[in-house]
């Protein structure tokens, strides 16, 4: 597309832009950290993961103020409001990304010292395995501008939902076969929710990268199937 | 060809009538052709924004549609323009007549050289023989329209000369509204006024169009944004795209509208 | 860094030419109030009541310049009324209808000329058209050809004021679906009003100190005369002939004449100069 006649509006743009794939490399990173410290039980990792969690939430802010300067002085329209409108959307879904990455770090400094089983670890790292490739395939759609990949992350979402449902069920079996596993399993719980939570975001911004190179809101349904809201266990009868 | 199809998205002019029909509108200044083959309906009770760069004939379509341009010689139009289904081009109709429902403000305002009072009363007398307190009447509600009456109210029998740029501009649209037109044609009607007053006349144009038709001309795409419920995107004597604004500004489907709407004009 | 030498000299070149423009106007500004200080000194000593009040006398009686002054108030305002309405009208054609036309092209260069054609040419073509057909000298003939003297100078003003009338005016009128006339009459003429009577006291100005065409068509006349149809008196006239006797009594009457009419001349145009700067306000 040819540029800006205002070459300032063409830099601020880009200046927007880079500090976004910035925030998503950053978020990519504390994520891998995150689930790297929780099955290491790392806990120098995961402190790590907590500090950096500072600079996201610093260029989330940054891209805020850029982008309702840059609406306020040029009045973007089309393809360029969408753009604005897209770092303003992508950036809080990687800073919320990072929360969650550094709310799984603090769960590691949590279990220091607790009880240690492997299988119960490989749901989840499996599980996050999947959400990171998730969430790289669709800032990889945003770096293209890639609606089609973009699409194929979201459709994909609904099998990380079925992974948390199942782990749901497979650890709150654990607990109840041996309750010294209940603050591990807990915990573990709740690592689960944050992947599942940042699979969720990687959807958003999946949505975010269709509306900015479509130009229209995705309508569709999303593709839910988390149920683990619905999903009971039943105390096995001894 | 303006493809109406495509912005179907919930917009504003899915149940508006059509009040003025463009088919197939070509116009000619000397040899050189000015509009190429024009077709675009104007909605009832509806805003329609022309936009484009300078010379891209907008203001020529505008000038047409009252046929003010037959004030100059070497000026041919060819096509079809109707009106509630009677075509305005057709010599046989009184350009008199036809301006007497299709109204006018320019880019600059216009006052005459005569009181307040008179401005008003002058195309109202065009038409009709009103008593004097019936036009007193006329000439209040006219001012009324366009929030105009609480500062002239005391200086009616006073040069509207004297009056400030914004509020010219708002007389000459309560002198075009007096005369009850159904259609009121714009003419970048705020490019030399003031933020504020700019406001004013866009607050005005949303009132306005409850009871008229209107078109209006302007380089200020916000403008358009803000006004128009339809827009139509002009260059070089073509009409490139035209549609719901919403889906104009958001997401036009012709790289040229694009490139026009963004800023990336060469 | 600014060189000394080249600002010195543009300062000094700068210095010279401001002494000079000064000094030409003050050459010409000489000449107007020597010949204005010269008629007030000549002039005003033979004012009095009887000037207003007394017929020209015959050498050595006294007597005043009232036949004359009548005569050129009622030559001047025919010729302004003959000729203005047909300016008006001329040059509202062309600045409004005929704008485009060849015709207002070929009728401005004709008008051009006839602005600067020597006025006793204009004289001589009333006598050639009028005196000799109908016999005789007369008021009215010396109205036609001051009227013709006015005539192009309205032409002029009126085609000038109309041209500077923006067309946005016009439009705006027309777009309230007001007919050609209507505009001009409501919109146009009120717009270019003070111009145009600026246009029309200037040629006052110019045809009241007239003295040639009327030589040929109006010629004098010694006694009180208000009959357009016979010879008929003007200032100009009787100034051109007490000026150029040998009575000593007659040329103190020119010199009063001629003082009365550069200050009316003085007074139209001081009148229409506040006119116009009404206008500019």
């Amino acid at each position: 597309m040819a540029s800006h006649i205002v070459t300032a509006f063409e830099n601020e743009l880009r200046d927007i832009n880079r500090k976004v794939a910035e925030m998503g490399g950053l978020a990519e990173k504390s994520v891998v950290d995150s689930i790297d410290a929780l099955i290491k039980r790392d806990t120098i990792l995961a402190q790590r993961v907590i500090a950096s969690d500072g600079r996201l939430d610093q260029l989330q802010r940054e891209i805020e103020e850029d982008a309702i300067t840059l609406i306020a002085k040029r009045q973007p329209l089309a393809v360029d409001l969408r753009e604005v409108v897209s770092a303003i959307r992508i950036s809080n879904d990687l800073e919320r990304i990072g929360d969650l990455a550094k709310n799984t770090a603090k769960r590691v400094l949590a279990l220091k010292g607790e009880y240690q089983a492997a299988a119960l670890l490989r749901g989840v790292e499996h599980m996050s395995e999947i959400v990171l490739e998730q969430l790289k395939e669709v800032l990889d759609a945003f770096g293209a501008r890639d609606a089609t990949r973009a699409m194929a992350v979201w459709k994909r979402d609904g099998a990380v939902d079925d992974l948390y449902t199942s782990l749901f069920r497979e650890l709150l079996t654990y607990m109840m076969e041996d309750p010294r596993q209940i603050t591990m399993c807990t915990h573990l719980l709740f690592a689960a929710k944050n992947v599942e939570r940042i699979g969720d975001h990687a959807t958003n911004i999946a949505e975010t990268v269709h509306y900015l190179v479509i130009g229209e809101q995705l309508v569709d349904e999303r593709p839910k199937s988390d149920t683990s809201s619905l999903t009971a266990v039943t105390y096995p009868k001894s | 060809m303006a493809n109406f199809a495509v912005h179907a998205a919930a917009d504003s002019l899915s149940n508006a009538k059509p009040k003025m029909n463009i088919k197939n509108l070509s116009f000619y200044y000397g040899d050189s052709k000015a509009l190429k083959d024009i077709s675009l309906p104007l909605y009832e009770q509806r805003v329609t924004a022309l936009i484009g760069p300078s010379g891209c004939g907008k203001s020529t379509l505008l000038r047409i549609l009252n046929r003010i341009y037959e004030l100059y010689p070497g000026q041919r139009a060819e096509g079809e323009v109707t009106l509630d289904g009677e075509n305005i081009l057709d010599p046989k109709l009184d350009a008199n007549l036809l301006r007497s429902k299709v109204g006018m403000v320019f880019q600059k305002p216009t006052p005459f050289p005569m009181t307040i009072y008179d401005n008003i009363a002058f195309g109202v007398r065009l038409y009709m023989k009103p008593s004097r307190a019936e036009m007193d009447e006329i000439v209040e509600s006219a001012l009324t329209r366009t929030a105009l009456w609480g500062e002239v109210k005391d200086r009616l029998h006073t040069s509207a000369l004297g009056l400030s740029g914004g509020q010219q501009q708002r007389l000459c649209i309560a002198r075009t509204v007096a005369i009850k037109p159904e259609v009121v044609l714009f003419d970048e009607p705020t490019s030399a006024l003031d933020p504020i007053s700019t406001a004013k006349i866009e607050e005005l144009i949303d009132e306005l169009k409850r009871d008229f038709t209107i078109v209006i001309v302007t380089h200020n795409m916000q403008q358009a944004a803000r006004v128009a419920d339809q827009t139509a995107f002009m260059y070089l004597g073509d009409l490139i795209e035209a549609g719901p604004t919403t889906g104009m500004f958001s997401n036009p489907k012709d790289n040229r509208t694009l490139d026009y709407i963004t800023g990336r004009f060469g | 860094m600014i060189d000394q030498g080249l600002y010195q000299r543009r300062k000094l070149r700068n210095r010279f030419h401001m002494t000079m423009s000064l000094l030409t106007a003050v050459f010409g500004m000489t000449w107007l109030v020597l010949i204005l200080g010269m008629l007030l000194v000549k002039g005003v000593g033979g004012l009095s009541l009887a000037v207003f009040t007394e017929m020209t006398p015959p050498p050595g009686s006294d007597g005043g310049l009232l036949n004359a002054i009548v005569g050129s108030l009622i030559l001047t305002t025919l010729g302004v009324a003959i000729g203005t309405p047909i300016a008006i009208l001329a040059g509202t054609y062309m600045a409004e209808y005929g704008r485009y036309s060849k015709l207002t092209n070929v009728v401005r260069f004709i008008n051009d000329i006839l602005l600067s054609a020597p006025s006793i040419v204009i004289g001589l073509f009333v006598y050639g058209i009028m005196v000799r057909p109908m016999g005789n000298f007369s008021g009215i003939a010396g109205a036609v050809a001051l009227a013709i003297l006015v005539v192009p100078v309205v032409v002029r003003t009126t085609e000038d004021m109309l041209l500077l009338v923006p067309n946005q005016l016009r439009e705006a009128a027309a777009a309230l679906g007001a007919p050609r006339w209507t505009v001009i009459r409501y919109v146009s003429y009120r717009a270019a009003k003070t111009g145009i009577i600026t246009g029309i006291l200037l040629a006052i100005a110019r045809i009241s100190g007239e003295t040639a065409p009327l030589l040929f068509t109006a010629l004098n006349n010694q006694f009180w005369s208000t009959n357009v149809l016979a010879p008929m008196p003007s200032l100009p006239v009787v100034i051109f002939q007490f000026a150029l006797s040998p009575y000593e009594d007659w040329q103190r009457l020119a010199w009063t004449g001629a003082l009365l009419i550069t200050v009316a001349v003085l007074t139209l145009s001081v009148l229409a100069r506040v006119l116009v700067s009404k206008e500019a306000k």
